[in-house]
């Protein structure tokens, strides 16, 4: 160690220190209100609370006597009556003279009554409050036909149904201009996350949870039946996307690669995760394994797609790659159910940013069917 | 030294650069998928006959219940249907059954030839991938067979779909009962899976028990009381011909099972308060002993490949399952849920068991695999039980019985997945089904 570092490192040393307990960073403390606040304990706060609500509840009580002016009679002869109907049975079996206080508490019960009141109606609610967890049964999926990643509410009779979620929308005459295309109302089909044997339906009382739910997946991505807004296309053809696929051959020339379209690596920034996960949640809406074997359940398969540039897949381009896990049929299966899922789902078109198509063009999906199985 | 560090650093950064970036294809990875029936169109037949356009229609309404019938498809009704199949060899306009959402569409054309044979063809279309799926077909056979006809197409569409093998064109014997529970009258009736063509085995005069099905499905074993005690009879089916299989006095012998080869016969015999099993050659007569223990042994059935037999026992204090070696020898128990397990049957494939299990004041019929592992109850009633499975191994039929002095019971089905759970419609009561193999 020199003699520099040992300075260096003094002169730091004693900098910290400084800085530290010198009261560099000390400085005048801020000007702040005081407000003076006296402690109360949870009984003192209760009466607070209580006592300007029994005059409420006294005001309640009020009420009723307006209407009765006339016939406030027997409601005096009906607090006598009682009385005496209390104090026969007691004096029959107890003839001691201590229960004559006994008779005199009675008496003051309707008083009692009306001050009561307000504190019976605080407490159920905190009770309440804290029994719910407890009485309530663990939420039980109810059998529908379909079994999704989302449970999904039975939808209105008489909506069609579909992928996504739309509103009903009908030709406006005031905006007449800008006509939108008529569509139907459609809400996804009714689904549960999970087979419901009969065993496991029946009898809510021994619904206590077995075992957790599975996290679910993120939520859907906002699907691809935006375009049937006009507003979608319009956008989507302001966008310089020519400009920019000439920009990109330019520049793939300039640098004396072979032409983009077809070879080289594709330029441009990848897909976000969040672009690839809208991808994968659109074709697993549709990938129906409910009519597939137990052994095509057992079967992984790779599939290869070429998506044309309106993120559509190409029809007879989808190919199996490999498979794992079965046999030749079961793997045909599968693919074909991995077929239908591509083709259903990007009827109208996959929802990607169609300035990364090079990165998209060609995708290979690998479809999974493990987890699948166990529901 | 920090100066190398620093150095190799920011080759290690700009070397992992690429790597990060994209090359090759997109690849995204599916693991969530649904499940819901598939949704299919089935037109009607076409033919250029009014006779032959009856069958058309017919096949194609049988062919619908079939595949609805598994809960593995949704039958789009031809209301909703936009274009109109007129002709068997026409082009198929997939645009409009996509439109519709059909995802299978099956065409066919019915017509009588000269011998007045019924000429079935079909086709099924992969509607979303706009290609055929398999090749046409064309089957023959009498008019009066024609649910027969239909159920074969229907077993063609199920297994090019979904990879299974079919069993539409399976018969079930079972108990038919009628008559208030006291005074219950019992014959053996045969009839198609779905439970239509129903002919009944027996008459009323003696209770019959547990009909089990040959692997041929030829031949069918039960117990009958004819001669006061529990004794096991041989039928043959076509003919109605029957004679007693085990005829020991002071014996009772029940729950017969053919082995997979059809010649032999294991069974349960009681003798001197001690039920043990027995294994017969029905050339010979002869029978050997399985099991030598003082606990009851009973409900024996055959793995697929004939090694191995799954029971059941009390030897450890409650009904359990147990299996052994064919010849005999030392059982494993294979149960341990709680609860008692009883009937266990073998499935076709060979992969799961089947049983009977009562707990807690319920029955129900479930699954495990053949070393007791992933138990899987699928239904739950006041009595469920002796479960029965399908040619392919994908769907249990089984009796329910409804409480009370007016209860009966009935047939139903359920995929073992625990889904589609449905009554099997019969003429009057049902109990004790036996599944029988794909007809030839």
């Amino acid at each position: 160690m020199n003699t520099g570092q040992i300075i260096s490192g003094t002169a730091h040393i004693g900098l910290i220190a400084f800085a530290v307990f010198g009261g560099a960073f000390k400085s005048d403390p801020l000007p702040f209100e005081v407000t003076s606040v006296t402690a109360i304990s949870a009984d003192e706060y209760a009466a607070l609370i209580d006592a300007p609500r029994a005059p409420e509840a006294v005001a309640n009580v009020d009420t009723p006597e307006p209407p009765a002016e006339g016939q406030g009679l027997p409601e005096l002869t009906s607090t006598s009556d009682a009385a005496p109907d209390l104090s026969q049975p007691e004096v029959t079996q107890t003839p001691p003279p201590d229960d004559v206080p006994e008779v005199v508490d009675p008496v003051p019960v309707p008083e009692a009554e009306v001050s009561d009141e307000p504190p019976v109606m605080q407490p159920p609610q905190e009770d309440i409050a804290a029994l719910v967890p407890e009485v309530s049964p663990r939420p039980q999926p109810r059998p529908a036909p379909r079994v999704a990643p989302e449970a999904v509410a039975p939808p209105e009779p008489d909506v069609a149904i579909d992928e996504v979620e739309r509103q009903e929308t009908v030709p406006d005459a005031e905006a007449a201009e800008n006509v939108e295309p008529e569509t139907e109302a459609t809400a996804p089909e009714e689904s549960t996350t999970e087979i419901v044997t009969e065993a496991e339906q029946v009898d809510p009382a021994s619904a206590a949870p077995s075992r957790s739910v599975r996290p679910k997946t993120r939520p859907a991505q906002p699907q691809p039946a935006e375009q049937t807004q006009p507003a979608e296309d319009t956008r989507t053809a302001a966008r310089p996307q020519p400009d920019e696929s000439a920009v990109n051959d330019a520049l793939a020339e300039a640098l004396g690669q072979a032409g983009g379209a077809d070879q080289g690596a594709p330029s441009g920034p990848p897909l976000t995760a969040g672009e690839k996960d809208a991808l994968r949640v659109s074709v697993q809406q549709c990938w129906n394994v409910g009519s597939l074997s137990s052994e095509a359940l057992r079967t992984t398969v790779v599939v290869k797609v070429r998506m044309g540039e309106d993120a559509k897949p190409v029809s007879g381009s989808i190919e199996l790659l490999s498979s794992s896990g079965g046999s030749d049929a079961a793997a045909r299966q599968a693919y074909e159910a991995a077929r239908r899922a591509i083709i259903r789902c990007g009827a109208n078109g996959y929802d990607l940013p169609k300035d990364k198509y090079d990165h998209w063009r060609d995708i290979e999906m690998t479809f999974n069917p493990e987890r699948m199985r166990i529901k | 030294m920090m100066r190398y560090i620093l150095s190799l650093l920011t080759v290690l950064m700009l070397w992992s650069l690429p790597a990060t970036a994209q090359t090759g294809p997109l690849r995204i990875e599916i693991t969530e998928g649904v499940i819901e029936p598939l949704p299919f169109a089935a037109p009607d037949f076409v033919s250029d006959s009014t006779t032959g356009a009856e069958f058309g229609r017919r096949i194609a309404e049988v062919i619908a219940a079939d595949l609805t019938g598994t809960g593995l498809f949704r039958e789009i009704q031809p209301e909703a249907f936009i274009s109109r199949v007129t002709s068997f060899s026409s082009p198929v306009q997939y645009a409009d059954w996509k439109a519709i959402n059909a995802q299978a569409l099956v065409t066919g054309a019915v017509s009588v030839d000269a011998g007045g044979q019924l000429v079935v063809r079909f086709r099924l279309y992969d509607v979303f991938a706009g290609q055929e799926l398999g090749q046409g077909l064309q089957l023959v056979g009498t008019q009066d067979g024609w649910r027969r006809i239909a159920h074969k197409v229907a077993d063609q569409i199920y297994s090019r779909i979904t990879g299974e093998a079919p069993y539409f064109d399976s018969r079930v014997v079972y108990v038919a009962e009628t008559g208030p529970k006291d005074q219950r009258i019992k014959r053996l009736a045969i009839m198609d899976y779905d439970g239509a063509n129903v002919s009944y085995l027996t008459d009323s005069a003696s209770i019959v028990l547990a009909p089990r099905f040959s692997p041929d499905g030829r031949q069918v074993l039960y117990t009958s009381y004819e001669s006061g005690f529990p004794r096991i009879y041989v039928l043959q089916v076509g003919s109605a011909q029957r004679r007693v299989l085990e005829q020991q006095d002071g014996t009772m012998s029940f729950a017969p099972r053919f082995a997979p080869d059809g010649r032999r016969v294991v069974y349960s015999l009681s003798s001197g308060g001690n039920t043990d099993l027995y294994m017969m050659d029905i050339g010979s007569g002869t029978s050997t002993r399985l099991t030598n223990a003082p606990s009851i042994e009973t409900a024996p059935s055959f793995s697929p490949d004939g090694s191995r037999i799954v029971f059941e026992s009390d030897r450890s204090g409650s009904p359990q399952l147990y299996i052994m070696p064919s010849a005999g020898g030392e059982a494993q128990r294979i149960s341990f849920g709680q609860g008692r397990y009883g009937t266990p049957v073998w499935s076709p494939r060979g992969d799961l068991i089947a049983f009977t299990k009562q707990s807690k004041g319920r029955f129900h019929i479930g699954v495990m695999r053949t070393d007791g592992s992933e138990e899987r109850l699928l239904t739950a009633s006041f009595l469920d039980e002796g479960p029965t499975w399908s040619p392919n191994g994908r769907v249990i039929m089984f009796t329910r019985e409804t409480q009370g002095a007016q209860g009966s019971a009935s047939l139903y089905s359920v995929d073992i997945s625990g889904r589609n759970l449905r009554k099997v419609p019969t003429e009057a009561g049902g109990s004790d089904p036996s599944w029988s193999p794909l007809q030839d």
